[in-house]
């Protein structure tokens, strides 16, 4: 009780100290703004990259495996890459027939295309050429209507399902089952349309809500197939890990390309894993440029505090005097000046987290998700605090530490 | 007994050079006395009014104050000698400017520890003993100087002292307002308090029942006379 009184009379006396000079002390606390924004913004950032990354990965599975041309995040000669023989459907048939009794294997292509429907047009909009089996390769599931089917595939039906956001753009609210847009120059009928998944396309990863999906073998008749290279997603049997399972799809693929031993493979096996490490170095590269400006600006804000408490000490000698001489023992000096360079730094503190909302919806508006959370607000208030503890502590030691004889003579 | 000082000397370092302040100083204060100390400046007034407030501690000699030798304390006992049983009124008020006159007054109540019920009674105490009750919410700033002084010896003599020590109290007052401080301080003696004045005007030591001179840091002379009351 004694101890929550004497906390309440140093707060009441740092406010009035900061309020006696608030051009000073706005100023001061400019540097911790800045520190603040920027630990926040790191944060709000990392959150939402994480966030999207998330998602996005949570759709491609992670007992998928994809058998490629090239491999996702290419390293090495690009000559190497360039001089592959595409992935056929024929391969696609191939591998199935080989791992039928295990695994599921389903072809992919893609291309961009414009999309019409009446007078509304969305240009470069990722049209993908797959199979029913789509739905057991991804956590993808489609919310109004249906997915296509084997007999679309068979009978290369001119159906198409789309996107949550592209049904958005094109559609308003009218329903878009059984209408025709045109893809390309070919009609199709929406037959569904998918649930929302959210959206990668920040760091080049695909935009799923804003896909067009096709049966393969309409897609190859109508946007071409002999010059492509097929992607064939392959589902591990439940049970068998990735790395024992990517082993076995590695041999039959040399089978199917009749490649030599001895000869490296002319195709490539992509995982979630090349996707994660590709996150992780993204992410790294964030957080690093993210620290370092929180750094600087946390040290060049708590310096200017530093100094401030110096000057303020400094001016108000002669009150410390005055304290000590009516019984202030040097704790109750010292923490008086501490809460007070701790009032200025959470002050800047809290101006920077009314900032950071702002900062953090401008990312939201322009680039990803994102969104100030709890745990942030409660890290940039401890940053705040221990930049004030920091740079508090030599101005409030010194003032503590003043003689009283001396303090009083002072003018 | 009030306090003892036995063979008191304060050397300092000036520059390099040292210089004695109290070449020696020994004499005793009984309870509810009335004592003024004068002398020129140089003298070793303000270095004994130091050792007297515990704001400054002896080179050598021994200083019991209440019955307790307070000669060799610590900072931080000192100070809480000093909240107990000093009260201090300076010639320059030395009054918090941002405060009003009630928390002035009640600050060294806050650092003993009191409860804010307790300090609000005795503060309120205070503030009527010298005359200031219509005025505890003004700053120092809104205040005259008699009225600053006035407020400066309430801060003094809230926390009930064993001694008050005042140092030029009216030094920075025109002579009415000077004499009515004074008045203050005789009223205060005659409730039985004990009371010390620095100065070197003679018409205040006047108010004082004894006077001890100093020159060159030695006692010159100590004087006790009958006063009408």
């Amino acid at each position: 009780m004694r101890g929550l009184r004497s906390i309440f009379g140093a707060l009441k006396i740092a406010i009035g100290a900061v309020r006696a000079n608030p051009a000073r002390g706005i100023l001061t606390t400019l540097g911790i703004v800045i520190g603040v924004v920027a630990v926040v913004t790191t944060m709000t950032a990392a959150n939402g990259l994480a966030n999207s990354f998330r998602e996005s990965v949570a759709t491609l599975g992670s007992d998928v495996l994809y058998v490629s041309r090239t491999p996702w995040v290419m390293t090495g000669n690009f000559f190497d890459f360039r001089n592959r023989g595409n992935v056929t459907l024929k391969h696609g048939d191939e591998l199935d027939q080989r791992l039928r009794h295990q695994a599921i294997v389903n072809p992919t292509a893609d291309t961009r295309r414009s999309i019409k429907y009446r007078s509304k047009t969305r240009t470069n909009i990722m049209v993908i050429g797959t199979t029913d089996r789509y739905l057991q390769v991804s956590s993808a599931v489609p919310e109004l209507g249906r997915f296509i089917t084997a007999a679309d595939v068979r009978a290369r039906k001119r159906v198409c399902v789309i996107g949550m956001t592209l049904r958005e753009r094109l559609f308003d609210r009218q329903d878009p089952i059984n209408a025709t847009v045109r893809i390309g120059r070919a009609d199709f009928r929406v037959v569904g349309v998918m649930e929302r998944q959210g959206s990668a396309g920040f760091f080049g990863g695909p935009d799923f809500d804003s896909q067009v999906i096709v049966p393969v073998t309409t897609f190859v008749r109508a946007f071409g197939g002999s010059f492509r290279s097929f992607d064939l997603a392959v589902k591990a049997p439940p049970g068998e890990s990735i790395a024992d399972f990517e082993y076995e799809v590695v041999g039959e693929m040399r089978k199917i390309r009749k490649l030599r031993p001895g000869e490296n493979d002319n195709f490539a096996i992509n995982t979630m894993d090349s996707l994660v490490t590709m996150f992780n170095n993204v992410m790294g590269v964030v957080l690093l440029i993210g620290m370092v400006i929180t750094g600087i600006a946390l040290f060049v804000g708590g310096i200017g505090v530093m100094n401030i408490m110096f000057v303020s000490v400094t001016e108000r000698t002669r009150e410390i005097g005055i304290r000590k001489a009516i019984g202030a023992k040097r704790r109750v000096i010292l923490w008086q000046f501490l809460f007070e360079s701790c009032t200025i730094c959470l002050v800047g503190g809290l101006i920077g987290l009314v900032l950071s909302y702002g900062v953090a919806e401008a990312i939201n508006r322009l680039l990803m998700p994102a969104s100030v959370s709890l745990p942030i607000v409660i890290v940039a208030i401890t940053v705040s605090l221990v930049v004030g503890v920091a740079s508090g502590l030599i101005p409030a030691w010194r003032a503590s530490r003043m003689r009283p004889v001396e303090a009083l003579r002072y003018e | 007994m009030a306090f003892e000082i036995a063979d008191v000397t304060k050397n300092y370092a000036m520059n390099g050079v040292g210089v004695q302040a109290l070449a020696g100083v020994t004499f005793d204060v009984a309870d509810n006395e009335y004592v003024a100390i004068m002398g020129p400046s140089g003298s070793g007034k303000s270095t004994l009014m130091n050792i007297i407030g515990c704001l400054d501690v002896p080179t050598s000699g021994s200083y019991v104050l209440d019955g307790q030798d307070v000669s060799s304390l610590g900072e931080d006992q000192l100070a809480e000698i000093r909240n107990i049983k000093i009260g201090f009124v300076f010639q320059t008020f030395n009054l918090l400017p941002r405060a009003d006159v009630f928390h002035n007054v009640e600050l060294p109540l806050i650092y003993r520890g009191l409860s804010p019920a307790k300090r609000r009674t005795k503060v309120n105490e205070a503030i009527e003993a010298v005359g200031l009750a219509d005025r505890s919410t003004h700053k120092p700033t809104e205040l005259s100087g008699g009225q600053r002084q006035r407020a400066a010896i309430a801060r003094a003599l809230v926390t009930d002292p064993s001694i008050i020590l005042a140092d030029e109290p009216t030094g920075n007052l025109d002579s009415t307002t000077g004499q009515e401080i004074m008045r203050i301080f005789d009223g205060l003696h005659a409730a039985g308090n004990t009371i010390i004045l620095v100065t070197h005007e003679a018409n205040i030591a006047d108010h004082a029942h004894r006077v001890v001179r100093l020159l060159d840091g030695r006692i010159a002379s100590d004087t006790t006379r009958k006063v009408a009351a």
